[in-house]
């Protein structure tokens, strides 16, 4: 038995020599094809969410995300939603917005930016509507992201 | 008097170069790209320094039948100019060290391995991938750096840690600055702490959904880059990766010449240490030949070996294979070996197949930064700075 184990030793051990160079040389299509698993994408915490509507509005386009209630197991209490306004053709220096987050027809924050120093304030206007979790620019864009409760839990 | 002691390719000059050869091709098309750049002096002399440096290590490693000392220089190479190459780009591109809420929220972090060890329960459970990176575009994608985990785990098992991981060479560099280490005895205990580690950041990034050890202990943010300072949490983050980098990177290991950061506290290190059990190649320790001398024991920067490992006749799983319990041996008692082999034959082919996939695993995360490396502190030297 000892001595069978010998010749599969030998080729596994060539075939980890032959495995560094393919790591790095078959990266690109390697990573590609890693990449098409379908749990190769970003967790929403990170991505800010599916996208749920887009409104044009007095030079702006404002992509309003599906709220974001990750949980390893179901949903957490807590989440964000994330907005995002792209200027045209360029960011204004003030952005003032009310959104529905949800789509159902009642006012849910309303967003004061300023894209120069960054200075943004935050109204609640449901008992949902927490406070404000991030506020940057993001290349030509603005993007907020607003902390909620979960109206589920 | 130093060649009779090993078993290798030592004292021939001539076998020694033609092993080599093969990996001087090597090292030439990967530091290369396969297409030199020749365009400048300064590239010039990047690349054949470059060229030089790894050719000349290889051939002694070949040629002495030493393997450790000259890893530990290709080793403690990449650590340094991994360090200068990621900092210097991060100011070109970012104009600091830090990331700011806008790389965060744009997805473009650079993934590196010890990330994996947090993204395995999320994936399992939630379909998805818990860091701000990008999956497959722009530098460090998640997917690049999985394939080469997953290559080089495969092939070399935690041989990772010690040929291919672009922070080790840290507190490798430090544990080696004193002759003597004025803290003679760390407990051997030690070496599981990382599997607690593990476990802890492991479950708490599965709960919380966050990368806990790159968000608040990961000591190498020091040497690359971190969260901007804009917060009470942000700062004591910073002030954490400091500590961790000051104690476990730098004072520990210069006073107990181990590398106490990777043998002690790096998840990724425990994670590895799992997958040497499938890799196919070991560190064998011949009981006949052995006279209990330890000196195995007290070289081991990663506390892999004590009494019971020399019992069993092979180094502990959490070994990185670094070689340095085989140059230390006076015996010749301890060697590269390939698992289902017999232990006592044909150790120099056991020896030169490890050799080459881990030697080119260092030349090729070297090998373009070093370069890259060499030209920005000629540019320092010509232009003064670093940036222009």
């Amino acid at each position: 038995m000892k001595k069978l184990m010998i010749v599969p030793a030998y080729l596994w051990a060539a075939i980890c020599v032959l495995l560094i160079p393919v790591s790095f040389i078959g990266n690109d299509g390697l990573a590609r094809q890693l990449a098409r698993l379908p749990f190769m994408k970003i967790n929403p915490v990170y991505s800010g969410g599916e996208l749920q509507r887009t409104i044009e509005k007095d030079g702006l386009i404002i992509a309003v995300n599906n709220p974001v209630f990750e949980a390893l197991i179901g949903e957490s209490r807590r989440g964000f939603v994330q907005v995002r306004f792209t200027g045209r053709p360029q960011l204004p220096a003030a952005i003032e917005e009310t959104i529905d987050y949800n789509g159902d027809g009642t006012p849910d924050f309303h967003v004061n930016i300023n894209t120069v120093s960054g200075v943004t304030t935050l109204d609640p206007l449901s008992k949902d509507v927490l406070s404000l979790n991030a506020s940057s620019r993001v290349g030509e864009a603005w993007v907020i992201r607003v902390n909620l409760h979960n109206p589920r839990k | 008097m130093e060649k009779s002691v090993t078993y290798s390719t030592a004292g021939s000059v001539g076998k020694s170069l033609l092993l080599a050869l093969p990996m001087f091709l090597l090292i030439f098309i990967f530091i290369s790209g396969g297409k030199p750049d020749f365009s400048s002096t300064g590239n010039l002399i990047a690349f054949v320094i470059t060229f030089l440096f790894f050719s000349y290590l290889f051939f002694m490693i070949l040629y002495t039948g030493k393997t450790d000392r000259y890893r530990a220089t290709g080793f403690i190479a990449l650590a340094l100019f991994f360090a200068l190459v990621f900092i210097v780009n991060m100011i070109k591109a970012r104009g600091s060290m830090t990331f700011s809420q806008e790389n965060f929220l744009a997805c473009d972090i650079p993934f590196c391995h010890i990330v994996t060890t947090m993204i395995l329960i999320p994936i399992v459970f939630t379909k998805s991938i818990i860091f701000p990176g990008n999956i497959i575009e722009g530098f460090a994608s998640i997917s690049t750096m999985l394939v080469i985990v997953i290559g080089v785990s495969l092939a070399l098992g935690r041989g990772f840690c010690s040929w291919g991981c672009f922070y080790g060479g840290w507190d490798e560099g430090t544990s080696r600055i004193l002759h003597k280490p004025m803290i003679k005895k760390v407990n051997p205990m030690f070496r599981w702490m990382p599997f607690a580690v593990l476990l802890l950041v492991a479950l708490t990034a599965a709960i919380t959904l966050v990368p806990t050890y790159c968000d608040w202990l990961c000591p190498f943010k020091t040497v690359t880059e971190y969260e901007q300072v804009t917060s009470t949490s942000s700062l004591m983050k910073a002030i954490v990766f400091a500590s961790l980098f000051a104690g476990l990177v730098l004072l520990l290991p210069l006073l107990t010449k181990k590398r106490i950061q990777c043998a002690t506290f790096c998840p990724f290190g425990a994670l590895s240490s799992l997958t040497n059990k499938i890799n196919v190649f070991d560190v064998r320790i011949d009981r006949e030949k052995c006279n209990d001398c330890k000196k195995c024991i007290t070289v081991c920067p990663t506390l892999s070996i004590n009494e019971k490992e020399i019992e069993n006749g092979h180094s502990s799983m959490t070994c990185t294979k670094c070689g340095k319990c085989i140059d230390a041996c006076a015996h010749q008692a301890i060697h590269f070996h390939i698992k289902g082999t017999p232990p006592d034959k044909r150790l120099t082919l056991a020896r030169t197949l490890f050799l080459f996939p881990s030697f080119l695993l260092l030349v090729i995360f070297t090998g373009g930064t070093m370069e890259y490396g060499i030209t920005l502190i000629i540019k320092l030297i010509t232009t003064g700075s670093l940036i222009k």
